[in-house]
């Protein structure tokens, strides 16, 4: 048995895929050697902000050995009748270098062959690790990556040193322009000496010695440890998810811990402020709700005092900043600001924010018949909602990212009520997907009727999305508008909404672009609600943009698909659409000119589910209706059986046509049924 | 006790390691700038993709970060010290953290931190990725491997470092305030630099004249374009920089929208990266006529 270590040492690694890199890469050599039958006892994936690897113990130094069978000639060719070897067989035995005790006769279904069974001695796993893992190294994949020599390797930082120790020996291949050996290297505070490593079993003590705690477990229990330490006996909570302890994870090496406090007056500050400067740093835990917080340092202990210093100054200089900001801001007022909105141009040609607010405003009419909301409190809040961007703390990249939670607390000291300050602080929200949602009505509506504005303003402006280009997140800002109204179940119909949004714009557009992308990103929203694309298609296809109604057009459809008539009713759908290809000009059907009973009996049908419809949609009861659509299917079959409708009679074929141009226009009340895919078939 | 490291021991200090590490000393540009990366000795130079180290100081203006004096980390007017290498060499970052140590701070008392930061000036079409290094928690240095300058791949990947000056006085003096730096033995910081904080704040958020800004603007920006056409790159590239200043002062006094800033952003990137390619071309060409000479 031996043991095997890999690690990859670089310049300080982007925290956010370090963990995900760390993967991918233990799991490709583990791969590796499953693949290659190397038994392996334990794996330990290792990454810290300076390297990735793995560390496997308990190898087998050569592969499995594997027996295999080489098909030869067929048995009938490749005896004699003395049941002798033939020349083939021989020639076959010779070309494989095999013995004749080695030949066994097979049953395959092209009838009785000989094989030859061979054992293939296993490889050592020395030579397949030097030729496989450098393989390895040019398949991982990165979000981001960068060259630092002359068409060199790309990573995402470069690659300073690589171990591949296999037991006491260095696998000696070459990687972007490094060559793997044994050493490692300590943590820069400790020291710049290279680690050499006799053996992998060593790796995890001595690089501890030398300020690295591999392990990536190991150093997330001893960050936990050491906040709890530091923070015994103190006031306060540290505030903490496990998504900031992992990114501390992937910043460091060696985690020390250190208290450190701020000027109280800060405390004065939005807790939202507070919370936005501390995380910036990417290290810090707030002690809730004392004036201190948790410092998590990657250093030696002894650094600790020139830290407490060092990140009080840093800390307390931007505080320092945020507080001139807010005091600036509250004393200059909503009032103020709101005045100066109007010398702040929106988008290109679109007027300024003040304009804006008023078209916002304007639009809430709009929205009046939802239940429960006040539109007072909403054309109040749609009315200051972008003020706070003319503030001095918005303005602020530092602090960019409080837009509205900043407007929120402007309007509250400034002594407007509640609701309208609640729904201007929730209206950017969902800022991303799986974003929290805004939780007043107000807060609701008014999210949509800005990202409505969002997305029409951009495309007055010609910043309209395509392919990659899409500088003003206009779909990220369309998939919240369907998002917003599917998940509040408003009563609104997106097109008409479109419509009376472009008609305060005085604008003239050809309104067909914006339904098609609002389509579009409701088809978007419906398949990650995992409805099927050609079942959304088929729903959509005379869309006029109510989102609820939609989504339970697909609810009853998928309900609907898992049946085996399903099939029937699509295919229903197709044949009836299939001889409507290309016929124009039918008038209405006389019921005089019918011949056949199927004819009679398809338009009685016909007839009486169409009444039986009308109040079924009214009661949106999607399922009754797919039923009854489902029984509308014998008649039409007979019909279609019985009755040729391309006949000669030009009168007797348009009056056919006009019947199941009748049916089809029954069918699409609910939708393009023939969009449906239906396994098998082409389309 | 230690001797205090004055604000000008520290530029010489660090001025002669990087001499000792083969840059050419070099200086400031002559005209405002808001980092050392558009002294042409950087932006120029990177697009030779040939070797070339050297070091200079150069004097920052942000007038966004003016706070009249006021904020002892922040000023409309700085210090950098500028080290490019190219091609950067394989143990640069500890070039980097011995040069650290050299001006008195030793690793094992002190927390250095490279954070991720990837760096993009969109003025000039360049980007690159590094990181922000912290000392301390405070931004100390920006480290970037260039992958791009005025629009064009760069082969020969330079690696740049900008050292905050006064950051690192601040933390090698213990001061609090950059105002408080000795500067040498009988001057501060603060000496040598209220007033300008105090006058230029002024200026750059009341006082400039969005009106003369805007069509100086203009102007330069025609000029730089005339002498491009004339084959004048660097003079082009001079008036580049004259247009990009006047742009974040613009930015500061708030004359301008969001939109007018990004189409402004675009115009002054434009002329950075006619300037980069004009050059790149003049080069090629230049070396075109040089081997038909040695023909």
């Amino acid at each position: 048995m031996i043991d095997f270590l890999l690690e990859i040492g670089f310049e300080e690694f982007p925290p956010s895929f370090l963990k995900k890199s760390a993967n991918e890469l233990s799991g490709k050599v583990v791969n590796l050697l499953n693949q290659q039958r190397i038994f392996h006892r334990s794996v330990r994936m290792i990454y810290t902000s300076r390297r990735i690897g793995v560390l496997i113990l308990g190898l087998t130094r050569k592969q499995k050995p594997q027996v295999v069978e080489i098909q030869g000639p067929p048995k009938k060719l490749a005896f004699d009748e003395r049941d002798q070897p033939t020349e083939m067989l021989q020639g076959f035995m010779k070309a494989n270098n095999l013995k004749r005790s080695q030949i066994v006769v097979r049953k395959i279904k092209k009838g009785e062959y000989v094989c030859g069974k061979k054992e293939i001695v296993g490889a050592n796993t020395e030579d397949i690790l030097y030729e496989e893992v450098p393989k390895i190294l040019k398949t991982l994949e990165f979000p981001k990556t960068m060259i630092w020599t002359k068409g060199g390797t790309k990573f995402p930082r470069p690659i300073r040193w690589i171990v591949a120790l296999l037991d006491r020996r260095p696998l000696k291949f070459e990687f972007a322009g490094v060559r793997a050996d044994r050493h490692s290297m300590p943590n820069q505070h400790f020291s710049f000496k290279p680690i050499r490593l006799e053996k992998p079993r060593e790796y995890i003590n001595l690089l501890r010695h030398g300020g690295v705690v591999v392990d990536p477990n190991e150093r997330r229990k001893l960050i936990l440890r050491r906040i709890k330490k530091v923070v015994e006996k103190m006031e306060g909570k540290p505030l903490y998810t496990n998504e900031m302890i992992e990114e501390i994870n992937c910043t460091t090496e060696y985690p020390e811990a250190v208290v450190v406090g701020f000027d109280e007056q800060y405390l004065n500050l939005p807790e939202e402020v507070l919370m936005t400067v501390l995380k910036a740093q990417g290290n810090l835990i707030w002690l809730k709700p004392t004036s201190r917080f948790v410092c998590v340092f990657s250093a030696r202990k002894k650094a600790l005092q020139n830290v407490r210093k060092g990140y009080a100054l840093v800390v307390g200089s931007k505080l320092y900043d945020a507080l001139f900001y807010y005091k600036n801001d509250s004393k200059q007022g909503l009032t103020r600001m709101e005045a100066n909105t109007k010398h702040m141009m929106w988008l290109n040609g679109l007027g300024s924010l003040y304009d804006k607010a008023s078209r916002l405003s304007d639009f809430t009419n709009f929205f009046k018949q939802i239940p429960g909301l006040n539109l007072q409190t909403l054309k109040r809040a749609a009315r200051l909602c972008k003020v706070d961007l003319l503030s001095e703390m918005i303005r602020e990249k530092d602090f960019t990212s409080l837009q509205g939670i900043m407007g929120g607390h402007y309007a509250r000291a400034s002594g407007e009520e509640e609701a309208v300050a609640s729904a201007i602080k929730e209206h950017y929200l969902p800022k991303f997907a799986g974003d929290k949602m805004p939780s007043t009505k107000e807060g609701i509506v008014l999210s949509i009727i800005d990202k409505l504005d969002n997305v029409v303003g951009a495309f007055l402006s010609g910043n309209r999305p395509s392919g990659s280009y899409d500088p003003l997140a206009v779909r990220r800002n369309g998939y919240a508008v369907v998002h917003l109204i599917n998940t509040n179940s408003f009563d609104i119909t997106l097109f008409n909404a479109v419509d009376a949004l472009l008609k305060l714009y005085k604008k003239d557009i050809e309104h067909e672009i914006l339904f098609e992308f609002f389509t579009e990103r409701c088809i978007r929203y419906l398949q990650d609600k995992k409805y099927r694309y050609d079942e959304i298609n088929a729903v959509l296809a005379r869309w006029k943009g109510d989102i609820v109604d939609a989504r339970m057009r697909c609810a009853a459809l998928k309900k609907m698909s898992s049946k085996a008539e399903f099939t029937k009713l699509v295919i229903g759908q197709k044949r009836v659409r299939n001889i409507l290809k290309n016929v124009k000009g039918l008038g209405k059907v006389s019921a005089e000119l019918f011949k056949q009973g199927a004819e009679k009996k398809l338009f009685k049908k016909g007839m009486e589910t169409d009444g039986q419809l009308k109040t079924l949609f009214e009661a949106r009861d999607y399922q009754k209706i797919l039923d009854l659509l489902l029984a509308m299917r014998p008649d039409i079959d007979k019909f279609f059986d019985d009755v040729l409708v391309m006949c000669e009679d030009e009168k007797l074929k348009k009056n056919r046509l006009a019947l199941v141009s009748l049916i089809n226009r029954i069918f699409l009340l609910f939708g393009d049924l023939s969009r449906i895919v239906i396994e098998g078939e082409k389309n | 006790m230690r001797k205090l490291r004055t604000f000008e021991n520290i530029i010489l200090d660090l001025s002669r390691y990087w001499q000792k590490k083969g840059c050419l000393l070099y200086h400031p540009y002559n005209s405002e700038v808001g980092a050392g990366t558009f002294n042409p000795a950087t932006f120029i130079r990177v697009l030779d993709n040939k070797p070339w180290k050297i070091c200079y100081v150069e004097i920052c203006k942000r007038p966004r970060d003016g706070r009249y004096a006021e904020n002892p980390l922040r000023f409309q007017q700085f210090y950098q010290l500028q080290v490019v290498m190219q091609p950067s060499p394989t143990n640069i970052q500890r070039f980097f953290l011995e040069s650290l140590e050299c001006i008195g701070f030793k690793l094992k008392e002190h927390e250095v931190r490279f954070v991720e930061g990837d760096w993009d000036a969109p003025t000039l079409g360049a980007w690159g990725l590094g990181w922000e290094v912290w000392l301390d928690g405070l931004e100390i240095t920006q480290f970037t491997y260039f992958q791009q300058a005025g629009g064009l791949d760069l082969k020969e990947i330079p690696v740049e470092l900008s050292y905050g000056l006064e950051r690192i006085a601040m933390l090698l003096q213990g001061v609090k305030s950059a105002f408080d730096l000795k500067w040498n033995n009988t001057l501060t910081w603060g000496e040598v630099h209220r007033q300008n904080e105090i006058e230029f704040s002024e200026y750059n958020f009341l006082a400039a004249d969005v009106r003369l800004l805007i069509s100086l603007f203009n102007q330069y920006e025609t000029e730089a374009v005339r002498l491009f056409e004339k084959g004048l790159i660097l003079p082009g590239y001079d008036h580049t920089i004259k247009c990009s200043h006047i742009f974040n002062v613009l930015e500061a006094r708030g004359g301008i929208s969001i939109s007018e800033r990004a189409k402004m952003i675009a115009r002054v990137r434009a002329l950075a990266t006619q300037a980069a390619q004009l050059y790149k071309q003049k080069k090629s060409e230049r070396n075109v006529l040089k081997e038909g000479v040695k023909q």
